[in-house]
């Protein structure tokens, strides 16, 4: 795909929007500004006088926990929620919307964290569905081509307009929502945490793309809890906590650190594990596990790992080198190629999954609501789910709805999930009491050993401290537990081995009290191995 | 949080009303008067004989509705109902009058070679999903029409009575008297309600009972309805629980099998002489696409499943005094599908009203978390 940079960035911009009013630093027009801004829901002030200036041609980010009210507000600006109090300005102009089409008529674009994309149409298709350019009464596809080149070449967004969507990866998929929006004339794109779903490489491209963006004059707002991102790719951030506005730093100023302070407002737990509780007793063992792929090609490679009662052992690993495949060995829902598996003395390597659970093998998976919990369903019985042939849950044949529920309102308390009831469905929770929910249901049915994918991903950083501590709270207690995860302070801090996966492969064994971030990231990339920067 | 019961009631009432007032519009558009309908519903439709009427259709119609149900609930649709109950019925027919038993052991075996051959014809859609990835919709609808074309084979050739032996259709041989069900007329006669010349409650209605009692126990209070249910919530989910999804899959299916082959039985175990056997007419045709709408009508709960089978056979009851009073009995049929789109839109309303109560409710409850509680120093 060819880059050209020079195109009249005009031609897209929709007439009528730089109209000079409140000015910022330099002298420019805000391109958005919000003001006092309050949004109240019945009995909760999701957004209490927030202010917000975003110069244009800038990457703006939005930084605060789960429910800081970033969503609320970015609703609001796209006229989707209407603000009891408060202005929006937008290049000037006051403004009041009265649904998203009012917003895009004013250049505000959003693209959704969760893409809405429809699978079995072009991506020329798609960037025109809703918006379909009209000649004669005809849809002018011709036109839409001619502007979707245009557009991919001056915003250096390299897709092409006549592949379907469904054969198109995360990355490419996201270009295609950015191109919708820009299509529609935007000249504000609001993007709600867009690197959720992208792995690093795919980070890195939307990084570049959106640095083209901002030079060709695009203002962008960018909604994160991933604060090293941040850094990286702002300009400006503003941090949200309780509803409200805390600060506004400039990327140079402030460290990663000192931001999740101002996310939580008070200083950061961290996730080191103090006094070593690891003892001779092999809890978890495999040796020489296999898994391949159905063309014979290995996922996970001969790999040996042993957990002792009370360790914590931690796979590091650029997400993709085999860490599914080796979880879903470990709990039988793969067929292993070669190697043993065994728990607790016990060689598992052919037992089914209920076997293993009901051995004591605790779950926790890297994508809670795909392999955790059951949506619709209320949170007594998630509690029951991979636990339904154990105690109290399991009378004989028989589910023992009251123990059940007993069961679960001593998980909600003890755990600290935040619900009303125990009845509500286990989809209503926020991210961060789904997976304190599941990590609770996990340790309450006293596992041997635990495997623990991503156990803080996607949470707030309060549930992440939490859900940390109970880890080391059941490593004291004797836990075996593999901890798989992307965070590589967690990595460090909790773990007591630290491993690396790499192609399949274990490369690397590491001391973590010796260890940096950055060593760590070498041996990732595989770098170390080579035995040199590769 | 609870459910909020008025909410949930209130759903199929309006549905029910909505369905009335089409019906209403449809009959005064083609030029006849609601009133009188009505008129012949309450006048008619409450009477013993048609009260009887309604509780012995709606039995076939609750089998049909549960055995669809047990699929809906893991998300299968075993659209081969209709196949199964037909190829049991005359299996178990036929088999039924083959063999002497004493009574009660009789109408076992008739009830067991049904069951068994339902399930039997059910796990080949079963097997070719959970082995070769055949969608079961594709299979099933397909067994339907070899299971028709096998049974008219099978009848034909082995399974039929001497040609004159009966009046009427081509069949089976009557069953003996002791493999054929009861009827209900002495004990409810005693009850102290005086049924009228020529009306037969047939005990087949208990065994519509049973499989209701036994549907909602295996569903909501075993370990083995849970992993059903949480396989039709979320196959992965159930999977990392340590269900194995594709045995799951057969044995649901053999489940729904099982009690779809005990659909078509009422007329074939009848208690009335000659008409104690298989043929074309005592074993209609259709109920395992009935059984679908009136699944969908009980949102597959036991209790509702109920409902939606006495409301249908209702419907069906009472296309005979309409007809005598000249008027137009396809009625029925069209308040019969308006009251399924009716229920369908009517729980999918309340759905998201409950959703959007219980997400508002939470908000309450949980947000924004004050600063303090959230950060352990």
């Amino acid at each position: 795909m060819m880059r050209l940079g020079t195109a009249v960035p005009s031609l897209i911009r929709p007439p009528g929007v730089c109209v000079p009013a409140s000015r910022i630093d330099d002298g420019s027009v805000a391109a958005v500004e919000l003001k006092g801004i309050v949004k109240r829901f019945p009995g909760v002030i999701a957004n209490d006088d927030v202010n917000l200036t975003v110069a244009p041609g800038t990457v703006h980010a939005l930084v605060g926990e789960n429910g800081a009210g970033k969503s609320t507000l970015m609703k609001i600006l796209y006229g989707m929620q209407h603000p009891d109090e408060g202005t929006i300005t937008i290049g000037g102009e006051r403004v009041e919307f009265k649904s998203p089409t009012d917003a895009i008529r004013h250049g505000i674009g959003m693209v959704h964290q969760h893409f809405m994309l429809a699978d079995n149409l072009t991506v020329l298709e798609n960037v025109i569905l809703g918006y379909e350019p009209t000649r004669f009464g005809v849809i002018d596809f011709d036109g839409a081509r001619r502007r979707i080149e245009e557009l991919t070449e001056l915003y250096g967004l390299p897709v092409e307009p006549d592949v379907r969507v469904e054969r198109l990866g995360v990355g490419d998929r996201q270009r295609v929502e950015i191109l919708k929006v820009l299509f529609r004339g935007a000249t504000t794109l609001i993007l709600d945490e867009p690197t959720a779903v992208l792995v690093p490489q795919e980070v890195d491209e939307l990084f570049d793309n959106l640095s083209d963006l901002k030079s060709q004059g695009i203002t962008i707002l960018f909604i994160s809890h991933k604060l090293d991102e941040v850094l990286t790719v702002a300009d400006d951030i503003t941090v949200m906590r309780a509803g409200t506005t805390v600060a506004a730093r400039k990327p140079a100023d402030v460290t990663s650190h000192q931001l999740a302070e101002l996310m939580v407002g008070s200083e950061l737990p961290t996730p080191e594990t103090r006094e070593s509780t690891v003892t001779d007793q092999v809890c978890l063992e495999l040796s020489g596990i296999t898994v391949c792929r159905e063309d014979g090609r290995p996922d996970v490679d001969d790999v040996s790992i042993e957990i002792h009662q009370g360790e914590i052992v931690g796979i590091a690993g650029v997400e993709g080198n085999g860490q599914t495949q080796l979880i879903a060995a470990i709990m039988g829902t793969t067929t292993t190629r070669s190697g043993s598996i065994s728990l607790d003395g016990d060689d598992i390597t052919h037992w089914p999954t209920r076997r293993r659970r009901e051995a004591g093998l605790g779950y926790v998976p890297e994508d809670r609501h795909r392999h955790g919990l059951l949506l619709d369903a209320p949170l007594w019985e998630n509690q029951i789910l991979g636990h339904q042939t154990q105690e109290p849950n399991a009378r004989g044949p028989w589910i023992d709805r009251r123990a059940a529920r007993a069961r679960t309102e001593e998980l909600v308390e003890q755990f600290d999930v935040r619900t009303p009831t125990i009845d509500v469905m286990a989809g209503a929770l926020s991210g961060g009491n789904q997976q304190k929910l599941i990590i609770g249901r996990e340790l309450m049915a006293g596992p041997v050993a635990m495997i623990a994918a991503h156990p803080t991903r996607g949470v707030d950083v309060g549930a992440q401290a939490a859900i940390w501590d109970q880890l080391r709270d059941a490593r004291h207690d004797g836990l075996a537990t593999l901890l798989i995860s992307a965070d590589l302070e967690e990595l460090i801090g909790l773990s007591d081995t630290l491993l690396v996966i790499y192609k399949g492969r274990i490369v690397a064994r590491l001391d973590p009290a010796a260890t940096s971030p950055e060593e760590l990231g070498s041996h990732m990339t595989g770098a170390a191995a080579a035995g040199g920067a590769g | 949080m609870k459910k909020n019961w008025k909410l949930q009631a209130a759903a199929p009432i309006l549905a029910l009303v909505g369905a009335a007032v089409i019906a209403g519009i449809i009959l005064a558009a083609t030029g006849n008067d609601p009133g009188d309908v009505l008129q012949v519903i309450v006048d008619d439709g409450f009477e013993t004989r048609r009260v009887v009427d309604t509780l012995n259709r709606a039995a076939p119609y609750y089998i049909a509705g549960v055995a669809v149900a047990i699929g809906f609930k893991m998300t299968l649709f075993n659209i081969g109902v209709e196949g199964q109950y037909r190829l049991a019925a005359l299996v178990a027919a036929w088999a039924g009058a083959s063999v002497n038993l004493p009574a009660p052991l009789h109408v076992l075996f008739i009830l067991m070679v049904a069951v068994i051959t339902g399930a039997a014809w059910a796990a080949i859609p079963g097997l070719l999903r959970a082995t070769r990835g055949v969608h079961e919709v594709i299979s099933s609808i397909m067994l339907n029409s070899i299971a028709l074309g096998l049974g008219a084979f099978l009848l034909h050739r082995w399974f039929r009575a001497p040609a004159g032996e009966y009046p009427g259709a081509v069949g089976t041989e009557v069953l003996p008297t002791p493999g054929r069900l009861p009827l209900l007329n002495g004990l409810v006669e005693k009850l102290g309600v005086d049924l009228p010349p020529g009306t037969r409650l047939q005990s087949y209605i208990f065994i519509a009972l049973i499989i209701g009692v036994a549907y909602h126990l295996v569903i909501s209070r075993t370990r083995f309805g849970f992993d059903l249910r949480a396989s039709g919530s979320n196959p992965e989910a159930a999977e990392a629980s340590g269900v194995d999804p594709k045995r799951m899959v057969v044995v649901t299916m053999v489940l729904s099998g099982a009690v779809a082959g005990l659909i078509g039985l009422n007329n074939v175990m009848s208690n009335v002489g000659d008409q104690a056997r298989y043929t074309d007419v005592s074993v209609v045709g259709g109920l395992g696409f009935t059984g679908i709408a009136i699944a969908l009508l009980g949102r597959n709960h036991p209790v509702g499943i109920a409902l939606g089978a006495l409301l249908w056979a209702f419907m069906d009851a009472l296309q005979t005094p309409l007809s005598s009073a000249q008027l137009p009995k396809q009625i029925t049929a069209i308040l019969q599908g308006v009251a399924v789109l009716s229920v369908v839109i009517a729980y999918e309303v309340v759905r998201r009203i409950e959703q959007r109560q219980q997400a508002s409710s939470l908000r309450r409850d949980s947000e924004p978390p004050p600063a303090s509680e959230v950060a352990p120093a």
